[in-house]
């Protein structure tokens, strides 16, 4: 079976191919982020213009990379949610204009359940298992007992994780997107600022609102003692913190389940400090890591999602599939 | 009338959701003309789609499309212009454009004719044209101001907002644009956004 996988639902413009919900065909990504940069932030208006202004020129060359034709497509699964609603609608838009053009099935996907199938596209999911999905608007652990069956065990009460790398990195100068700069800045620095404990309630939620705004006071505070802040020890010593809280939670639920494996998913997914701690926390159980390539938004993931959701339940949603700006995974549609 | 390979013509940029199935000289076959809730998008694809069925008619048995490609409203207008792109392009259908203001014109009486766009805040998108002998004659081009200045600067017979469009009228002037490459297009927004506006 032949999906295609249409994904507008921020910044970038993708669509990708995929065979038996295994073999990558194609992966076009068409990338807004450095028009959106010199606004510290993606402005949705800005990305609606630029997906229309891309989308049939994506679309082409993700048929011609497959090299396929339209006709060989077999489902059509577009993003529906959660996200930009101007962006989301022209993706979904112009899924539904091309499976009404080749009278293919079209179902819409839930943009996280994307990232989470994003660890099947090179490994294989093996149940029960439990993943922590990372990014700018989610911090959760999701439970799967089969494919395509999400419960959210516990979420994020305040900020998600991403959204504190974000401002942190604004309030240090270091631009945007956060992510990748406090990383890169880390990786040169020691932990040798003071953090906030983890909070070690048993329960599955996170807090990052506490973190975020110790940083902005403890470097308020030095700014008016005239001290200098050594950027690489401030970002490794925020980001020890953050991941320490995220693989803390994740042990607990991994624990509770008696899971057979642990995955990541999300934009955050590809923090390298998170990548190795998770590495040497679950060393008895299965893991899978989403590779780089594939933990910011593309398409591929989209089509992977869209092949198990289409092996659950094959029915066909047809055209009057909406945009949601915001959506629950769990409601397992 | 047969509708056999008709020209579909859309438009979204208004609050109406407009479709219409054409012969060559733009003699209405069928037309859909219906007052939206915000949710172009989701009726546009059904609409299009109960339209050809109803005429028998499949997805490729489609001549041409006319899309209206604004200005407007911008979620709008971008339903009408993605699905007529995407159309165009995996159909390999030629693909048009015209001004989603003429459009709105193409049905007034006679005389000249301000067609006017509400944008909030006493600010929209306008165009002038008239009607005349069943042909429609661009009198200014397409603009973005305030109501007072459009007042003021223009002359015009009668003021409209809205107003389904005629084919036939449309066809008989210089307004349909043909499309040399389809992934180039884009809707005419005849502004910049207001993240770019505050930064300059």
């Amino acid at each position: 079976m032949i999906v295609m996988g249409v994904e507008t639902s921020c910044d970038e413009t993708s669509v990708a191919i995929s065979k038996d919900g295994k073999t990558m065909l194609s992966n076009v990504v068409l990338s807004q982020m450095e028009l959106h940069a010199s606004f510290g932030g993606v402005v949705p208006e800005i990305a609606s213009r630029e997906h229309v202004k891309g989308i049939t020129a994506v679309f082409e060359e993700a048929l011609k990379q497959a090299k396929i034709t339209a006709k060989d497509v077999d489902l059509v699964a577009v993003t529906k949610g959660p996200g930009l609603i101007g962006s989301l609608l022209v993706g979904i838009n112009a899924a539904k204009a091309f499976a009404f053009a080749h009278q293919i099935p079209i179902i819409g996907v839930h943009h996280i359940a994307g990232h989470i199938y994003a660890n099947q596209i090179e490994g294989e999911m093996r149940f029960p298992l439990v993943c922590l999905v990372v990014s700018g608007g989610h911090t959760e652990l999701i439970l799967m007992r089969d494919h395509y069956r999400f419960e959210k065990l516990g979420e994020t009460l305040d900020d998600a994780v991403g959204e504190a790398f974000d401002k942190v990195a604004r309030v240090l100068g270091l631009g945007y997107p956060g992510g990748p700069k406090i990383d890169a800045q880390a990786v040169k620095g020691t932990p040798s600022y003071p953090m906030p404990d983890v909070p070690r309630k048993d329960e599955f939620t996170f807090s990052y609102s506490g973190l975020k705004s110790h940083v902005i006071n403890l470097l308020n505070t030095m700014k008016m003692k005239g001290e200098t802040v050594n950027v690489p020890n401030m970002c490794a010593s925020f980001q020890e913190a953050a991941v320490e809280q995220l693989i803390y939670k994740s042990r607990q639920a991994v624990d509770a389940i008696g899971a057979t494996m642990f995955m990541i998913a999300g934009g955050v997914a590809a923090n390298k400090r998170l990548r190795a701690r998770v590495e040497e926390t679950f060393k008895d159980v299965e893991v899978l890591v989403p590779p780089f390539t594939y933990c910011t938004d593309n398409a591929a993931m989209m089509s992977i999602a869209g092949y198990y959701r289409y092996q659950m339940r094959p029915d066909n949603e047809g055209l009057s599939i909406n945009g949601y700006p915001r959506l629950d995974l769990t409601e397992n549609d | 009338m047969r509708a056999s390979s008709p020209t579909l013509m859309l438009d979204t940029a208004s609050e109406h959701l407009y479709l219409a199935l054409v012969n060559s000289q733009g003699d209405v076959i069928d037309d859909v003309y219906r007052q939206g809730k915000n949710d172009h998008s989701v009726t546009l694809m059904p609409a299009i789609s109960d339209l050809l069925e109803k005429h028998n008619l499949t997805p490729s048995q489609m001549k041409r499309i006319v899309v209206g490609i604004g200005p407007g409203s911008y979620t709008g207008v971008r339903a009408g212009v993605t699905v007529a792109k995407v159309l165009a392009w995996s159909l390999n259908i030629p693909l048009s454009t015209v001004s989603s203001l003429a459009l709105i014109a193409s049905g007034a009486q006679e005389g000249a004719t301000l067609v006017w766009h509400d944008a909030r805040n006493q600010n929209g998108f306008y165009g002038l044209f008239e009607v005349r002998k069943r042909q429609l004659i661009r009198l200014a081009a397409d603009a973005f101001g305030s109501m007072k200045e459009a007042r003021d600067t223009l002359r015009f017979q009668r003021e409209i907002n809205e107003g389904k469009p005629n084919p036939a009228v449309l066809f008989a002037s210089q307004e349909i644009k043909a499309v040399e490459n389809v992934h180039e297009v884009a809707p005419v927004y005849l502004r910049q956004t207001e993240a770019e506006r505050n930064k300059e």
